[in-house]
């Protein structure tokens, strides 16, 4: 029995050091911890500042799961999952949301402007005023406009802040039209393919299905709210999960059947289920019949694509796609082939994607509780500005590079060709927000280049990345946790609003993207700075104008819906948002593109004698290239490997844990060398994020190999989005 | 706190191994940063099969809590105390850092925490337990692998889960009784 002890707490070890009932007091029930605390063991005079509770909106990835910050003594003690946001994150917090708190308190962390002084790259730095900061930013890019026209001042951005919107309208009011953004990193041909099937990208219905196929969407690790989670609903997991990918990953580890699908060859396998679903007319006719245009079409053009044909194209027996196809046609409408959000592998992938929508459709899923549901929002005023007209500055520098690009995001591996070529004209200004364009952009020597002929870079973010390390001018932000970020509408099957509120000031010299782009606006100039005229609160309020109870809910919940539960069946004698107002099997808008109207195979480059696919992939502890440094996610993953079958190894005499180097057409890392049955022998793999080339980033700066460093950026002629999967690599002993 | 014997049952089979667990216990307890030190973990289980036919299994682990506990019999400072509920714990102030009962866990639950001095290891989040909260753990993990209460209450959901299910412990035969259910 533990005896009463008088005894004195310091206040650290009352934040929670002590390994017995202490720590963590929040207001009004302290009494009840006192007396806890008397009955298990010693207890003293306690002394403490109320603590608070801050509603906020996680940062760590795109997902913007409900946090509390729970600050006590003015320090975030602890991020809890939101239980109030539960429609979208369920009430969880993944492991990067909970390093959340170190992305606060990190020794890494941008503290206050910084100007270069030695040559880029080279890591040496002054500190700089604000003041001194951005009137050189504002210098440099007005020098840019005038030498070049204000086109050639480039804004690579990307979205998770919540204002990425206000670098975007500084874009446009200075006058360039070159915003460059992810989704060409990212899934800009998946919104390609079933955009143009349906009109919109669905979004499947997870949680009602009771079959879901994936395929390279590897859901246990790259997290996405709410599907990782309704994955694995039920006791035990109640549903039948199908997964294709080359690797063995955690997503597989779950599955009830796992083929590791030879890459490239999805759209193959695909086209065999649809064959065999339309032969054994095992569609949904009735919905075809009147919900889609061109199946007639469909019926001769899948004829040759057999799954004995698929069997030899995917490595995935005969028998099993047949089967595969008719179970999952007698569980529709509750079967769903899952899109998801992934990357694009392939140069053809948003034929792909079409392929995948176009199977969706046949069974009748559409709009139905299990299936593909139309993404659902709420309405929000918006943010109207009127920005300056300029003359004589010329379109996108990418205009016209692929059959559908995005006005506001570009096509990333075509901009920055044509940046190196300085044509149709030159761009040598950089303002990167947020985006890690070293570390996210396949072919990382080619960025190098594009950077270096930059007149002028400045970056903005909270750690020093690769390209903040080879930037002119550096700005900190206040992070996530340190900000008031307007409502953001995050879309899906049961929307909601989310926003951000400090939980604590801004530390050190750190500020919001707002008033940086107010700065820079009053900088620029007149025309541009009324344009910014406004404070958070003012934006804020306008947004909510229509409906205060939004904000409401915000400050007392931290969310704001509509609806609890999901809407089924609302397009239903609706027309559609295709040219058809149907569901487009056949896309006449293609076949006018000079497209394929229906989604054709060709068969992936054959992997070469003595080399290997690169593959890419996603891990559940890091978002891209921004988390590897934090602490708390450094300690469990400290640096990646090069997975490599051990038939493969034997073959080469490579042992594991070994050094290995790697090499590309383009580029060469060396790292350590997992040998695992995790993967097909024709195929390497390594996690995204590490081999930095910042020595700002002290955890992981020498760690790993970095796989940007080796891709080679094909692009996908429709969408204009990278294709990761198209490179080969040779590995030797280091 | 009296009558209660409060336990953790874990439906591993929804477990994906995403640490969630371990990195929200390090940040709840100030566990402090290093590979080394941890309240609580995922163990990746060995690969099951050959290629193409894999199969593999998560196993979190942690204090188990046990009711007869091995790290408090051996502890000669009697450091190691046991709550009436059931809770574990270390008296830091008591510990005199010898590691014997490091040695005695079966579960290698417990590591050395240079910050405060002691030994240290989970607590089920005792702060938070009895201001009615849950465990660290338990709040955040996605896909709700961990379920907290008190099975000594037929009524809870740890007790309705224990007679649904047929589960296993950890290393029965140490005979420590721990407290840790894993649904099979």
């Amino acid at each position: 029995m533990a005896r009463l002890i008088e005894k004195k707490l310091s206040r650290r070890r009352f934040l929670g050091l002590s390994t017995c009932a202490l720590a963590g007091v929040a207001v009004g029930s302290q009494v009840k911890v006192l007396r806890a605390l008397a009955k298990t063991g010693e207890i003293g005079e306690v002394t403490t500042l109320p603590g608070k509770d801050v509603f906020t909106s996680c940062g760590m990835c795109v997902n913007k799961c409900g946090v509390i910050a729970r600050v006590r003594d003015g320090v975030i003690h602890k991020l809890d999952p939101n239980p109030h946001f539960a429609a979208k994150s369920r009430a969880m917090l993944c492991a990067r949301g909970n390093a959340g708190v170190k992305v606060v308190y990190d020794p890494d962390r941008l503290k206050y402007p910084l100007i270069r002084v030695g040559a880029r790259g080279e890591g040496q730095w002054r500190r700089a005023s604000w003041e001194e900061a951005l009137d050189e930013v504002a210098k440099q890019m007005n020098a840019v406009a005038e030498k070049y026209t204000r086109a050639g001042v480039m804004f690579a951005s990307t979205e998770g802040t919540f204002q990425e919107h206000f670098f975007m309208q500084l874009a446009e009011c200075f006058g360039s039209p070159n915003t460059v953004r992810h989704p060409t990193l990212c899934l800009s041909s998946n919104i390609q393919g079933f955009g143009a099937t349906f009109g919109t990208n669905p979004t499947p219905d997870v949680l009602g299905a009771d079959y879901i196929i994936m395929s390279g969407a590897n859901r246990s690790e790259a997290l996405i709210t709410p599907d990782s989670i309704d994955m694995l609903k039920g006791d035990g997991g109640h549903r039948k999960l199908v997964y294709l990918d080359p690797r063995f990953t955690k997503t597989a580890a779950k599955a009830d059947e796992w083929y590791p699908i030879r890459p490239g060859t999805d759209m193959a396998f695909i086209l065999a289920m649809i064959h065999v679903i339309v032969k054994e007319e095992l569609y949904a006719k009735n919905f075809v019949e009147t919900m889609t245009v061109g199946f007639d079409r469909l019926v001769p053009h899948i004829e040759p694509y057999t799954p004995e044909w698929a069997a030899a194209e995917c490595d995935i027996p005969a028998a099993d796609i047949r089967r595969i196809a008719r179970e999952f046609a007698a569980a529709a409408p509750k079967a769903v082939y899952y899109q998801g959000r992934r990357s694009s592998f392939f140069a053809n992938d948003t034929q792909m994607r079409r392929a995948m929508a176009i199977l969706n459709a046949v069974v009748g899923n559409w709009d139905v509780e299990g299936g593909m549901l139309p993404n659902r929002s709420i309405a929000l005023n918006k943010h109207d500005y009127l920005a300056p007209w300029y003359d004589d500055v010329p379109g996108r520098l990418d205009e016209g590079a692929v059959t559908y690009l995005s006005e506001k995001d570009g096509s990333w591996p075509i901009f920055r060709d044509r940046v190196l070529a300085g044509k149709p004209y030159p761009v040598k200004g950089m303002l990167a927000y947020k985006q890690n364009v070293l570390a996210s952009v396949p072919n990382r020597a080619k960025s190098l280049k594009m950077m270096e002929q930059m007149d002028f870079i400045c970056t903005i973010d909270i750690t020093m990345s690769d390209t903040a390390w080879y930037s002119d001018v550096v700005l900190p932000e206040a992070t996530y946790l340190e900000r008031l970020d307007p409502p953001e509408v995050l879309g899906g099957i049961v929307p909601v609003v989310a926003f951000r509120q400090p939980a604590i000031e801004p530390m050190f010299e750190s500020k919001p993207c707002l008033w940086i782009m107010q700065e820079l606006a009053k900088r620029l100039g007149e025309e541009i700075a009324e344009t910014f005229d406004f404070t958070m609160e003012e934006h804020i309020e306008h947004m909510v104008q229509a409906n205060p109870k939004i904000l409401e809910d915000l400050r007392t919940k931290g969310v704001y819906l509509e609806a609890e539960q999901p809407v089924y069946g609302a397009t239903y004698g609706q027309p559609l948002k295709t040219k058809s107002g149907k569901v487009e099997i056949y896309s006449e808008k293609y076949a006018e593109n000079g497209l394929d109207p229906l989604p054709v195979y060709t068969p992936p480059e054959a992997v070469p004698a003595g080399k290997y696919r690169l593959l890419v992939g996603r891990h559940a502890y890091f978002t891209h290239g921004t988390t590897a440094n934090n602490p708390y996610l450094h300690d469990i993953m400290p640096e990646n490997t090069l997975w490599l079958n051990p038939r493969e190894a034997d073959r080469l005499g490579l042992t594991n844990g070994r050094l290995v180097r790697v090499r590309s057409a383009v580029g060469e890392e060396t790292l350590k060398l997992e040998v695992t049955e995790k993967i097909r022998p024709d195929s390497v793999y390594l996690a995204h994020g590490f081999g930095v080339l910042s020595k700002g980033l002290t955890n992981v700066y020498g760690k790993g190999g970095c796989d940007a460093a080796l891709i080679e950026e094909k692009t996908c002629p429709i969408s204009g989005n990278v294709a990761m999967h198209e490179t080969f690599v040779e590995v030797f002993p280091a | 706190m009296k009558n209660k014997r409060l336990a953790i049952v874990l439906d591993t089979r929804r477990c994906i191994d995403c640490k969630a667990c371990t990195v929200a216990c390090k940040a709840e307890n100030r566990v402090p940063l290093g590979r080394n030190n941890y309240r609580n973990w995922v163990d990746e289980e060995a690969l099951r099969g050959a290629y193409p036919n894999l199969g593999q299994s998560f196993t979190p682990s942690q204090c188990q809590h046990c009711a007869n506990p091995p790290c408090a019999h051996v502890c000669p400072t009697h450091a190691t105390e046991v709550n009436p509920d059931g809770i574990v714990h270390v008296v830091d102030k008591k510990c005199i850092g010898c590691k014997y009962c490091q040695t005695a866990c079966p579960y290698n639950a417990r590591y050395y925490n240079e910050e405060i001095g002691a030994v240290d290891k989970c607590t089920f989040c005792a702060h938070r337990v009895y201001e009615g909260r849950l465990p660290a753990c338990v709040e955040t993990c996605p896909t709700k692998v961990r379920v907290f209460g008190d099975i000594n209450d037929p009524n809870s959901e740890v007790s309705r889960l224990l007679a649904k299910y047929p589960s296993r412990v950890l290393k029965p035969a140490q005979g420590t009784k721990p407290h840790l259910f894993y649904l099979i």
